[in-house]
C-alpha cells in the first residue's frame, strides 16, 4: 500500500517539475492524452492507500461507487473540452485545479470501479468509447483552431490519438466479448 | 446450457414486459393517426401546414422505430430470461429512460416545432431555416441520446448474462458448436442466439449514434464546430439502420418459441441455422451503406458491399426461418388462433416486404427510385406486416398463457382487417414509388394524389384493427395471474 503511495506521490512530484511540466504542455497529445492520464494514475495510486487508512469514510461518501463514478466522469469531461486544455495554459488558477482534480479523479475512480460492478464497469467503459471517437473526430475534422495555444496541426495529432485509443478500447472489447470468459471463473 | 431456467418470478416479469408492450403497442397506434394525417395531407383531402405535416413525418418515424424497438425488446427479454438471468433493474431503469426520452422528443417536435425527420441528417438539426431553434433541436437530440442510452444499458445486461452464462458472445452464437467443439444438440437455444446477435449488431449501433447525436449537439450550440457531412450520414445510417433492422430480430423470437408449442413439434437448432445468424450479424453491421448508393464520393467498394450485401442478407435469417417455420407449420395439424396465426402471417409480410429492399439495394435501380414512396412501401411491409405483427402475436400469446380472457371474433376480424390495411398500405406506396411519387414531400400533384387517399382509408381500417388488439392485450392485464393455457411452462412447473 505504501509503495503505491510513494510511486504516486513520486509521479506528481515529476510531472509538476516545471520543464517537465511545461514540456508536456507544449505539445496538445502530450498534454491530453499522457499528463492528464498520468494525473489520475496519481490518484488512482494514492487512493488505495488512503482508502484502506480509512475505509469508513469512504463507504460513508461513495457507497456503491455511483457518486464517485459521476464524479470522475464529471472531472474528465471537462479536462476533455479543448477550451478548458487551453485555459489551463493561460489561467494558473486552472492549471492548479487541473493538478488537483485530476488525481481526485483517479482517486474517485479507484475506489469506485470494484464497486459499481461489471454492469457498471462496462456501461462507462463504452460511454468512453464513444466519446474518444467523437474527441477524436471532432480534433481531426475542425476546419478552425480551436485551441488559441495550439495549432492546427496539433488538434489533428491529437485527434488522431484519441482515433487510436478508440481502436484499441474496440479490440480490447472484441476481444473480451468473443473469448471464453467461463474458463477463467 | 440450453435447458431454460426455472422462471424465479414470472409474474412480475410478465407485468414488466406489459409495461413494455402497452407502451409501444399505444405509442404504435397513436403514431398511425399521424400517418393517415400526412397520407390524407398529401391526398389533398385535409389542409396540414407544411410545418406540422414535417413534425408529423418526425414523430410518425422516431415514434414508430422508437415504439416497436421498446415492444420488441421486451418480447426478446421475456424469452432470453427462460436461459439466462437478466436483471430486473436494469429492465425498469431501461423503461425509464425511454420514456424520458420520448417526452423530450414529443416536446421537441411539438412544443418547439422540430421537424428534421427521424434520421437527424447532419447538418439538418443546426440548419432548419429558421423553422426551428435551438430548443428544439436539442430537445429532440437529448431525448434520442437519452432513449439511446436506455437501450444500450438493455443491452450491456443481455450482453453481460450471455457472457456469464455461455463464456462468451461467439459461444451465444454457437461459434463453439460450427467448429466442432460441442455437439449441436448443445447449440444455444434459438432465442439465445437471435439475442446475441441483436446485443452484437445494436451495441455497435448505439455507439455509433451516441457519437452522431454529440456530435449534432456541439453543431447546434456552436454552428461554427463544424463536421465531415458524410461520415456523419455513415454514422447516422450505421446507427439507425441497424437499429431498425434489429428490430424484427428480436421480435422473431416470439416465432421461433411460439410455433414449435402450438404445431407440438421441435424447431431444432441446427448447423445451418448458426451459420445463418453468424452471416446476418456481419450483414446486418455493413449494409446501412445501401443508405449511400446516391452519394458519389463514397467509396466504391463500400457500394458495391452495399449491394452485394443486401442482397446476401435477406438469405440467412430469412429463409431459414421462413423454411423452418413452413417445416414446422406443414402437416402438423396445428390449432390456429391469434397468436399463431399471427406469428405465422408475419413471415409472410417479412420474406415479401424484403424484396422491395433487395430491389431497392440494386445501384442503378437506387438512383431513381430511393427518393420516391417506392422505399417506405419496403418498410410498412416489412415492418408493419413482419415485425409489428409478431410483437402483436407474443401480446396474444402472453394474454392465452397467462390469463382465461378469451378471444372473440372481433379479434378474427381485427386479424384480417389488420392484414389487408397494411397490405393496402404498403402496396399503395409501392404504387406510388412506381409513378415517381417523391417521399418525404408535403404536397404532392394531383397525379400523386389517389395511392395516397387509398392509404389514408386502409390506415383508417389499420388503427381499427389495432385498438382491437389492444384493447384484448388490456383485457389480459386486468385479468393476468388468472388460469391460462398449459403452453407456459414456467407456469405449470
Amino acid at each position: 500500500m505504501k509503495r503505491s503511495f510513494i510511486i504516486g506521490s513520486l509521479i506528481f512530484l515529476i510531472l509538476i517539475i516545471p520543464p517537465i511540466r511545461i514540456y508536456m504542455e507544449s505539445m496538445m497529445i502530450i498534454h491530453m492524452l499522457v499528463q492528464l492520464p498520468l494525473l489520475i494514475v496519481v490518484g488512482w495510486c494514492i487512493g488505495e492507500y488512503i482508502e484502506n487508512k480509512y475505509p469508513k469514510l469512504f463507504e460513508l461518501i461513495n457507497g456503491n461507487g455511483v457518486s464517485g463514478i459521476i464524479i470522475f466522469v464529471a472531472i474528465t469531461m471537462f479536462w476533455m473540452l479543448p477550451r478548458t486544455l487551453d485555459e489551463a495554459l493561460t489561467f494558473p488558477i486552472y492549471e492548479i485545479f487541473k493538478f488537483i482534480s485530476l488525481p481526485l479523479a483517479g482517486f474517485l475512480l479507484k475506489d469506485s470501479w470494484r464497486k459499481i460492478k461489471a454492469f457498471g464497469r462496462i456501461f462507462i467503459y463504452l460511454n468512453y468509447l464513444s466519446m474518444f471517437g467523437l474527441m477524436g473526430w471532432l480534433y481531426l475534422d475542425s476546419p478552425i483552431q480551436i485551441c488559441n495555444n495550439y495549432l492546427l496541426e496539433q488538434q489533428k495529432t491529437l485527434g488522431w490519438g484519441f482515433i487510436f485509443i478508440t481502436a484499441l478500447m474496440v479490440l480490447y472489447v472484441l476481444q473480451s466479448v468473443f473469448t471464453d470468459q467461463s474458463e477463467e471463473e | 446450457m440450453s435447458t431454460a431456467i426455472g422462471s424465479k418470478n414470472v409474474k412480475s416479469d410478465n407485468k414488466l414486459v406489459t409495461a413494455s408492450l402497452i407502451l409501444g403497442g399505444v405509442v404504435i397506434a397513436a403514431m398511425m393517426i399521424f400517418g393517415i394525417l400526412m397520407l390524407f395531407a398529401q391526398g389533398g383531402v385535409i389542409n396540414v401546414s407544411d410545418a406540422a405535416f414535417y413534425q408529423f413525418l418526425t414523430i410518425h418515424g422516431t415514434g414508430m422505430i422508437g415504439a416497436a424497438a421498446l415492444a420488441a425488446a421486451g418480447v426478446m427479454w421475456y424469452f432470453l430470461g427462460k436461459y439466462v438471468e437478466l436483471s430486473k433493474k436494469v429492465f425498469i431503469w431501461f423503461l425509464a429512460l425511454v420514456l424520458v426520452g420520448v417526452v423530450l422528443v414529443v416536446i421537441g417536435v411539438f412544443s418547439f416545432e422540430y421537424a428534421s425527420a427521424w434520421t437527424f441528417l447532419y447538418p439538418l438539426p443546426a440548419i432548419s431555416a429558421n423553422a426551428w431553434g435551438v430548443t428544439g433541436a436539442l430537445l429532440y437530440l437529448f431525448g434520442m441520446l437519452i432513449l439511446g442510452t436506455g437501450f444500450l444499458l438493455l443491452y450491456i445486461d443481455t450482453g453481460r448474462a450471455i457472457i456469464k452464462n455461455y463464456g462468451s458472445l461467439g459461444k451465444g452464437l454457437g461459434w463453439d458448436v460450427l467448429s466442432g467443439k460441442k455437439r449441436v444438440e448443445d447449440a444455444p437455444p434459438k432465442a439465445v442466439v437471435a439475442s446475441t446477435m441483436v446485443t452484437i449488431v445494436n451495441v455497435t449501433a448505439l455507439i455509433a449514434g451516441a457519437a452522431v447525436l454529440i456530435m449534432n449537439i456541439i453543431n447546434v450550440i456552436n454552428p461554427s464546430f463544424t463536421f465531415d457531412p458524410m461520415l456523419a450520414k455513415n454514422l447516422t445510417y450505421a446507427f439507425g439502420h441497424i437499429f431498425a433492422n434489429a428490430i424484427i430480430y428480436m421480435a422473431v423470437i416470439v416465432v421461433y418459441e411460439l410455433l414449435p408449442k402450438y404445431a407440438k413439434r421441435p424447431w431444432a437448432v441446427t448447423k445451418l441455422f448458426l451459420v445463418a445468424w453468424t452471416m446476418s450479424t456481419v450483414f446486418t453491421l455493413l449494409i446501412y451503406t445501401h443508405h449511400m448508393l446516391m452519394d458519389f464520393s463514397m467509396p466504391k467498394w463500400m457500394l458495391i458491399m452495399g449491394q452485394a450485401l443486401s442482397y446476401a442478407n435477406g438469405i440467412p435469417v430469412l429463409v431459414v426461418t421462413a423454411y423452418g417455420a413452413l417445416m414446422v407449420v406443414h402437416k402438423s395439424g396445428i390449432k390456429w388462433d391469434m397468436a399463431s396465426g399471427l406469428a405465422f402471417m408475419s413471415m409472410l409480410g417479412w420474406t415479401i416486404g424484403a424484396i422491395p429492399a433487395i430491389v431497392d439495394a440494386t445501384i442503378v435501380v437506387n438512383h431513381v427510385m430511393h427518393n420516391t414512396k417506392w422505399v417506405p412501401g419496403h418498410f410498412h411491409m416489412y415492418m408493419g406486416l413482419g415485425a409489428v405483427v409478431m410483437l402483436f402475436s407474443f401480446m396474444y400469446y402472453l394474454a392465452k398463457i397467462d390469463s382465461n380472457v378469451q378471444e372473440t371474433k372481433l379479434d378474427k376480424f381485427a386479424f384480417w382487417c389488420y392484414t389487408i390495411a397494411m397490405m393496402a398500405i404498403s402496396i399503395q406506396f409501392l404504387v406510388s414509388g412506381a409513378l415517381s411519387t417523391p417521399r418525404r414531400w408535403a404536397i404532392h400533384y394531383p397525379g400523386w394524389m389517389t395511392p395516397a387517399v387509398f392509404g389514408a382509408i386502409a390506415g383508417v381500417f389499420l388503427v381499427i384493427a389495432t385498438t382491437i388488439f389492444i384493447i384484448h392485450f388490456l383485457r389480459y392485464v386486468k385479468n393476468r395471474g388468472t388460469l391460462g393455457s398449459d403452453l407456459h411452462e414456467e407456469k405449470a412447473a
